[in-house]
Formats: C-alpha cells, sequence, structure tokens
C-alpha cells in the first residue's frame, strides 16, 4: 500500500511558554522550539505498521519553511521510506484551504491509495484532512482511533464518537483519514534510524513543480484572515486550584460536597 | 521550562557555540555525526528522557528494589525504559559499531546521556555499567570473549557489572582476597565474597555478565597480584547458547540512602565451589586494565552528579519564580505592598546564580574532556595525541571529585531555596540531595581523586601535561583579553592561573619532601582550588563566546541567555575566585596541625 503521511513542524508546547505578541496578530515566534504535531506521530505510526504488514511505502510530506525538513527527517527516522518538502515563498500565509490545496498537487503527483493526517494540530483547526479529501473527491474518515486493511481495495476504520462510542466504516481506498491520538503507541526514534536519514536529500517541491498559481495560495489567496489573537480574560467563579496532586483531589472533593455535587 | 532535566539553550551553546563539535565531522571517522545529526541524536535523547525515564525517577525511589528467595527485583517501571533505551540503542552510545555500539563521539553522547541520566540515573546505571563492562571487553578480550559476550552487552540484552570491592578491600582494592585457580580446561575457578555491586543481580536481563577482580593462587601481593576475569551469571557455552547456573550467587541488598531504583548487591562467588571464569587480559595485569578504565567510568560518575546539580537547579529557579514570600526589601516598609517571588531577594539570586555559575562550568568542563576523547582517537600526529591524553588524565580528578563534591554543594543549595518545601519527601529535591550523594565515594572517593591528583596527574610525564592544560588556559584568556568588557576578568582568571602555577609546584615539591604527610594533608584544598580555576576558565571562555555574539546582536532570548552568561563568569570571578586564592594561600603554607596532632587529642 502508498501511504501519504502529512506531518507539521508546530512550537512544541512541553518546551515553551507560549507568548502572544505586541501587535496581538499572533505567538510570539522568535525564540521557540519546535517538534513535531504530536498527533501526526501517530498517523506516522499507523502507516509504518501497515506497511509493515501488506508491503508498500511511507512517504512524509510537509508544507512549510526550510526548518520543516528538520520534522520530516525525523520522521523518516522513525521509519517512513521517504521524505518531501513542499516549500515556496508563495505558500507563506496560507490559510487551511491552500494548504489543502498545495498537498493535493502533491497528492496528485504520486499514486497513493491512502493519505493519513493528524486529527489536529497544537496550533491548527483540524480542518486541512476534510478539505483534502474534498477537493481530491476522496472519502474521508475523521478521528479515526482504530484501522484495519481488509484488502487492496478497502479498509475497516474505527472512529471515535461523543459520549464514548464507537463506530466502524467500511471506506474504499483511495481516501483521506485524519488520526486520533491513543489510535498506537508511537515508537521512539532510536539511534539507527537517526544515522540512516542523516545524509539522505529531502526533495523539496514549489509552487512552479506543483503546478499552483502562486495567487491561489499563500497570503494572497487565503479568505480565512486572522483578525485578533488574545488570551481571554478569566470569567468570575472560575477557581484554579494549587497544590499537589492529592491535595487538589482533597479540595475537589471539598468543593464537590459543599455545592451538593456528590453526597 | 516545561522539562526539568537540563537547560536544552545551554547544552546547545556549549556543543554548538563553545565547543564546536561540528569540527568532528570533518574527520572521517565521525564524518556522519553533522550539526543536523547531533541535533536530532540530542533532541531525541531529551523526548525519551522526559517522557519515558523521569516518570520512573520518583517511581524508583519510592518502591526500591527488592530481595526475596536470591531473586533481586526492580522498580516495575524500569522493565518497559529499559525496553525503550534497547530498542532505540542507547547502551553503547560511543562504542564501535562493529560490535554493536554506535560510534557516536564522546561529547555527542554525554549531551544525549545529560538528558537520560538526568531524567534517573539510578536507573541508567543499568545500561551505563554495561556499557562500561562490555568496553573492558573490547579492550582486552580474546576474539572468543568478544564474540560470546560484546554484542550482547553493547546492544543491552545482557547487562554488566564491575566487583571490585570486598568488605576489607575499599579503597585499597590490592587488599582483595577472591581467589582464582586455573582448571585443566584453561578456565578459572573463582571463590570469594564481593559487596556494595551496584546492578550485581536484577530482572532486567536474561545474563549477566560480571567482571571480577581476584587473586591467582600464588600470585604476588597487593595490586601487582590481580587479575581480571569475565564471570557470567548464568555460563555461555562455546556456541553463544546459555549453559547452567553459574553459582553466582547474590546473598543480599543494601538498604541505601539514595538512588534506590539501583540495587546494591552482596554477592557470593563459588559458595558451591562451581564458579567459573575466563581470564580477561593476561594473569596479573588486572589492575592495569582497571587503570586503562577508570577514565571514562570517574568520567560517567562526575557526570551522574552533575546531572543532579543540573536538575537541581531546573527545580529550584522554577521555584524562585513562583514562591510567593515576603516583601521586596526596597518596600519593607510599605505595610501593602505585595508579597514578591522569591526570585527578588539578594540571598535567594546569591544561592541562583552560584548553582547557575557551578552547573554551566561543570557541563562545560564534562563535555570538554569528552571532546579531548574525541580528539585522542581522531588526532593524526602522535604529539597531538598525547597532549590531549595528558589533559583528559589531569582533568579525571576534577570531572569526577571536583564535580561531584560541587554538585551536592549546588542540590543542597537548590533544596535551601524551597525552603521547608525541600526537606519534604513529596517535593524533588529531597531525593535529589539524597540521590547525588553517593558519587562522592563511589568510583575512588573524593578523597582518593584528590590524592590522584597530587600524586600521579601533577608528575605525570614530567609535569607537561598539566603545562599543556594551563596552556589551554592561556588561550581562553588571551581570547577574552581581546574583548574590551571581559578585560578585567581576564586578568583576574590570569593572575588565579599564575597562583595554580605556583601552588602546583609547592605542592609537587612538598610531596617530594620530608613534608610529604603535611601535602596530603592539602591534597584535597589543592583538588579544589584546581577545580575551581577550572571553572573559571571555562566561564571566560563561555563569556568571550556569549559577548561575540551579543556583538553580532542576537534575539531576545537568546540576548537574555548570553547577558547570563556573562553574568556568570562576573559573578564567578568575583564572589568566588578571591577565596580560591586565599585557600591557595593556605596551601602555599601547609600548615602541619592535621598531620602534627596526637592522635589522643582528637578526643572522641
Ligand atoms: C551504592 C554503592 C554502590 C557501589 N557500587 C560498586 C560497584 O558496582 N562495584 C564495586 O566494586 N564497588 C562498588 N561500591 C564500593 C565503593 O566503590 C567503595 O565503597 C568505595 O571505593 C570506598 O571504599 P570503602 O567503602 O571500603 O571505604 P574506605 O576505603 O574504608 O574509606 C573510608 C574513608 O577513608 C578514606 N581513605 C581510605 N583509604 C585512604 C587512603 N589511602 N588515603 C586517604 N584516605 C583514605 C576514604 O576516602 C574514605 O573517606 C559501591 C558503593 C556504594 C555505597
Amino acid at each position: 500500500m502508498e501511504i501519504l503521511v502529512c506531518v507539521k513542524r508546530v512550537p512544541d508546547t512541553s518546551e515553551n511558554e507560549i507568548e502572544i505578541n505586541k501587535d496581538g496578530s499572533d505567538i510570539e515566534r522568535d525564540d521557540l522550539v519546535y517538534s513535531v504535531n504530536e498527533w501526526d506521530n501517530y498517523a506516522v505510526e499507523e502507516a509504518i505498521q501497515i506497511r509493515d504488514n501488506v508491503g508498500g511505502s511511507v512517504t512524509v510530506v510537509s508544507v512549510g519553511d526550510e526548518d520543516a525538513e528538520e520534522v520530516v527527517r525525523r520522521e523518516m527516522a522513525m521509519g517512513a521510506d521517504k521524505g518531501i518538502l513542499l516549500s515556496d515563498n508563495a505558500f507563506e500565509g496560507s490559510d487551511g484551504r491552500g494548504i489543502a490545496n498545495i498537498l493535493k498537487a502533491e497528492v496528485e503527483k504520486g499514486k497513493y491509495d491512502l493519505v493519513l493526517t493528524g486529527a489536529q494540530a497544537d496550533d491548527g483547526a483540524g480542518q486541512v484532512g476534510g478539505m483534502l479529501a474534498a477537493m481530491l473527491d476522496w472519502p474521508y474518515a475523521s478521528l479515526v482511533n482504530s484501522l484495519e486493511v481488509v484488502d487492496d481495495k478497502t479498509i475497516k476504520v474505527g472512529r471515535e464518537i461523543a459520549g464514548g462510542n464507537l463506530e466502524m466504516n467500511e471506506i474504499d481506498l483511495p481516501c483521506v483519514l485524519s488520526i486520533q491520538t491513543g489510535i498506537n503507541e508511537p515508537r521512539y526514534v532510536g539511534i539507527r534510524g537517526i544515522r540512516k536519514v542523516a545524509s539522505i536529500d529531502i526533495p523539496v517541491h514549489g509552487a512552479g513543480d506543483l503546478g499552483i498559481t502562486p495567487e491561489s495560495v499563500g497570503e494572497s489567496g487565503a479568505k480565512v484572515k486572522r483578525i485578533d489573537y488574545f488570551t481571554p480574560e478569566l470569567g468570575e467563579g472560575a477557581e484554579i486550584l494549587e497544590g499537589s496532586t492529592d491535595e487538589i483531589i482533597e479540595k475537589l472533593i471539598e468543593l464537590l460536597k459543599a455545592k451538593g455535587g456528590i453526597k | 521550562m516545561a522539562q526539568f532535566i537540563a537547560d536544552r539553550r545551554d547544552i546547545e551553546f556549549v556543543l554548538h557555540e563553545q565547543l564546536q563539535v561540528e569540527k568532528l565531522s570533518k574527520h572521517e571517522r565521525f564524518a556522519e555525526f553533522n550539526k543536523k545529526t547531533v541535533d536530532m541524536i540530542v533532541n531525541e535523547a531529551r523526548n525519551l528522557a522526559v517522557k519515558e525515564i523521569l516518570p520512573t525517577q520518583l517511581l524508583g525511589d519510592q518502591e526500591g528494589c527488592k530481595f526475596e528467595n536470591g531473586k533481586v527485583t526492580v522498580p516495575e517501571s524500569f522493565h518497559r525504559a529499559y525496553e525503550i533505551i534497547k530498542e532505540g540503542e542507547w547502551v553503547a552510545m560511543p562504542e564501535s559499531l562493529e560490535w554493536g555500539g554506535q560510534g557516536m563521539p564522546m561529547v555527542v553522547s554525554l549531551a544525549a546521556s545529560d538528558y537520560l541520566v538526568g531524567a534517573n540515573y539510578a536507573f541508567m546505571m543499568y545500561p551505563g555499567l554495561t556499557q562500561g563492562a562490555g568496553k573492558l571487553i573490547e579492550a582486552f578480550g580474546t576474539d572468543k570473549q568478544k564474540e560470546l559476550f560484546l554484542k550482547k552487552m553493547f546492544t543491552g540484552e545482557w547487562t554488566g557489572t564491575m566487583l571490585l570491592t570486598e568488605p576489607e578491600a575499599g579503597s585499597d582494592v590490592g587488599a582483595l582476597t577472591t581467589s582464582a585457580v586455573k582448571n585443566s580446561d584453561g578456565t578459572y575457578s573463582i571463590s570469594g565474597s564481593k559487596i556494595f555491586i551496584s546492578s550485581g543481580e536484577h530482572d532486567l536481563a536474561e545474563n549477566i555478565i560480571h567482571p571480577v577482580l581476584a587473586r591467582i593462587e600464588g600470585a604476588p601481593a597487593g595490586t601487582k597480584g590481580i587479575s581480571l576475569f569475565l564471570v557470567p551469571k548464568i555460563w555461555v557455552n562455546d556456541d553463544g547458547s546459555l549453559g547452567e547456573f553459574n553459582d553466582v550467587v547474590c546473598t543480599g541488598i543494601e538498604e541505601k540512602m539514595g538512588i534506590h531504583g539501583n540495587v546494591t548487591c552482596s554477592i557470593s562467588l563459588g559458595g558451591k565451589g562451581e564458579c567459573k571464569g575466563t581470564l580477561l587480559g593476561e594473569e596479573n595485569k588486572g589492575m592495569r586494565a582497571m587503570f586503562l578504565m577508570m577514565n571514562e567510568a570517574r568520567l560517567l560518575v562526575g557526570l551522574q552528579g552533575f546531572t543532579c546539580a543540573s536538575t537541581a537547579y531546573m527545580y529550584a529557579v522554577n521555584y524562585a519564580r513562583q514562591r510567593l514570600q515576603g516583601k521586596h526589601l526596597l518596600k519593607m516598609r510599605d505595610e501593602n505592598a505585595p508579597s514578591v517571588p522569591i526570585i527578588q531577594h539578594p540571598d535567594v539570586r546569591r544561592q541562583l546564580i552560584t548553582m547557575k555559575a557551578y552547573v554551566e562550568g561543570m557541563r562545560s568542563l564534562i563535555y570538554y574532556v569528552g571532546m579531548c576523547e574525541d580528539n585522542v582517537k581522531v588526532e593524526k600526529s602522535a604529539k597531538e595525541k598525547e597532549k590531549y591524553q595528558g589533559i583528559i588524565d589531569v582533568l579525571i580528578p576534577i570531572a569526577k571529585g571536583y564535580v561531584t563534591d560541587k554538585a551536592f554543594e549546588v542540590c543542597n543549595h537548590g533544596l535551601q531555596i524551597y525552603g521547608g518545601y525541600g526537606y519534604i519527601k513529596e517535593y524533588p529535591l529531597e531525593q535529589l540531595v539524597r540521590d547525588c550523594r553517593i558519587t562522592m565515594i563511589y568510583e575512588g572517593t573524593n578523597g582518593i581523586q584528590a590524592m590522584d591528583l597530587l600524586g600521579r596527574k601533577l608528575g605525570l610525564n614530567k609535569g607537561k601535561p598539566v603545562m599543556d592544560l594551563l596552556g589551554e588556559m592561556q588561550a581562553s584568556i588571551a581570547a577574552a583579553r581581546e574583548i574590551e568588557d571581559l578585560k578585567e576578568l581576564a586578568d583576574l582568571v590570569q593572575e588565579a592561573v599564575n597562583k595554580l602555577g605556583e601552588v602546583g609546584l609547592h605542592m609537587g615539591a612538598s610531596a617530594m619532601s620530608p613534608d610529604v604527610m603535611k601535602a596530603f594533608a592539602f591534597a584535597y584544598p589543592f583538588m579544589e582550588v584546581t577545580g575551581d580555576i577550572v571553572m573559571a576558565w571555562m566561564l571566560l571562555w563561555r563569556a568571550t563566546v556569549a559577548a561575540h555574539k551579543l556583538e553580532k546582536g542576537a534575539r531576545k532570548k537568546d540576548a537574555a541567555f548570553y547577558e547570563g552568561q556573562l553574568k556568570s563568569a562576573e559573578f564567578f570571578v568575583h564572589s568566588i575566585l578571591p577565596t580560591t586564592m586565599g585557600k591557595c594561600n593556605a596551601i602555599l603554607t601547609t600548615n602541619g596541625a592535621a598531620v602534627e596532632i596526637m592522635e589522643d587529642s582528637f578526643g572522641g
């Protein structure tokens, strides 16, 4: 099975104190530590497991600036066979539709049976997977938390539904799936993997290579524009419990008792 | 700051800006290790350390190891962590590819270990000792021994230990009595009792390979009669299959102050007369083999202590930013002034900057020694190789003895900054202080390290290694002098280096004179002042790099980091180095009270 996994380089929330910049248009990006979007690791792990079971290959692709190369390389060290970076000045400032557009062009250059994305990104809107599927006119399933290859034409996927229920679907290939965390346990990158990919050249495709008119993507093509970015004021009545975990639990129980939540 | 092991920016600074490890990739041996690869390795080590190993630190301390019916179980959480370390091939990073190592520069493996060891060093002792034991086999083993053991060890499938200590043979390994008798098939029957054996018995691996120091029957007394043997817990047949249990019995484990997750075993060898081993290296050359391996083992103990300090600093600085207590000193009289975070109090800042300066200086020193190890490997000329080897030899007692002493002090400051909470088990400093303490004792007590510096290293090769080290310091001072703002600091460090030269000459002469007892009473202070001056050198070197970066213009957080480097150097040179100069004067006086006092006069 030929699988393409779309991955994104995002600020690492476990490493940074995220601050909002002065003019309130974005976060302060100057000194951030970046890593692979958490959800994407699950998607890559799933792809590697499918490949190991039924054969084929895994390609990772990222839309981003030249620094995004490091996340592509990292996912290759994890076990993906190929990596592609989609990078062009014209891509900067793309909205979700723009990103999906760029990815669509890359998907059409290859012969993929399956395209995976993360269910969402730390700093995203969870929209790229769905849009990409629509643009390709491929079937789509979101929030996938189990996946089973039936044959080379169909797969079976489980989806998380509100209220803790699960739904099973059969889907025709090719299709796009957005992957939920918990579907597997992403492997760690070992030294052998790192050494394997250390000196591999990762191809970069720009607007020209993909046959994309620059105006249709990037800032000029974006129809969703961010107009403000801020931390909401704390509302009245909210209380943040402090102390050790045990203390917090104790206080919480007390509060619940006091307010009639538990008896 | 969300992970509490090591300052990521500082690790990057030492690797890329201070030591420029990428230079190593110009040599064929390390060609693979370009900046991208180095960064990826260190990042993945961090990732693994934070997500998988750090959570085992507290669990390992609380649960400890259990001894039941001759079997030892390690804390439950260690099993998964060990599998992941094995899978990722983190066991033998700097060892040769041929035998399952990763051929990594030592300095890079130290940076990765900064996170891994920092996340839980009691746990990391299992793979760490395995690597060390494997290294002995690689250096001294026959082809057959390597074939049977090495790959299994460097890949972590089997683990390793080091069996030196006996009840009557601690610091003086030469006093050991474990004996070996040669059998007709070329193996040796071993019998004796060893104590305090780290990772001596556990349930993490199928087999445990013990390098054992023992005396062959009839061999000379003392260190000249000691040989090294390989004694597997389960015998390994010639075809590599596992044979019978080898009469290596764990008879008990210790209850300890710290590192509860790493088991400390009493081991009886040949209690039933059925313990066999094979000779590793030559008969009666066991101590020589140990000496060759000692540098690296001591550097790793230095790293263990250091990572406790690094972690303690991370916790303390974070706590000091959050803990509100007391008014700002300048608003003491204002009844309505709010409480401020304790990081605003001068006395707390004094402790924090003390911790910061030591942690930074120690990190640079440890990585620098690692880089010297790499230079020994890649330098072409015998002269250069010898130079770096000499510098390593002189710096090892500092990197072990001085570093672990100061690391403990740093942990202690950290605990103090937490106030009462520091003394409470629910907060992390209490464990760090306990865990750190043993690093001052094992792998040669720090007293023994000081004697090594004075007795062996100072006069090594007619003093050339010491001169080479002073030469390196001079070069850094000269570079600092080029920068207007650092001139004063550079001059003060120069004065201290000159003083160290004077103290070194004096100590060398005293140790060879009738005053030898007095001289050795000052071995420890001599190690301490040498260490202080090495710290001053490293901090000045860092400040020089930082000043250049600031001159070129740095981004916001980077600028704060570089300014912090200038302040560490300034603090150390102005607030700590003067006491070092005083200690140097005390050494030069070499007062004899400590050795002249009558034993009875100690009272007690
Ligand atoms: C937790 C733990 C783990 C250990 N792991 C191992 C292991 O894996 N393998 C192993 O073989 N050993 C191990 N050891 C043993 C350790 O290396 C020894 O405890 C250490 O070398 C000191 O020996 P000792 O305890 O007999 O102290 P002693 O040698 O009795 O020393 C007592 C004091 O006297 C001083 N002293 C002794 N001789 C001299 C001298 N000639 N000149 C000046 N001062 C001197 C020492 O500095 C020390 O302060 C471990 C110990 C512990 C506690």
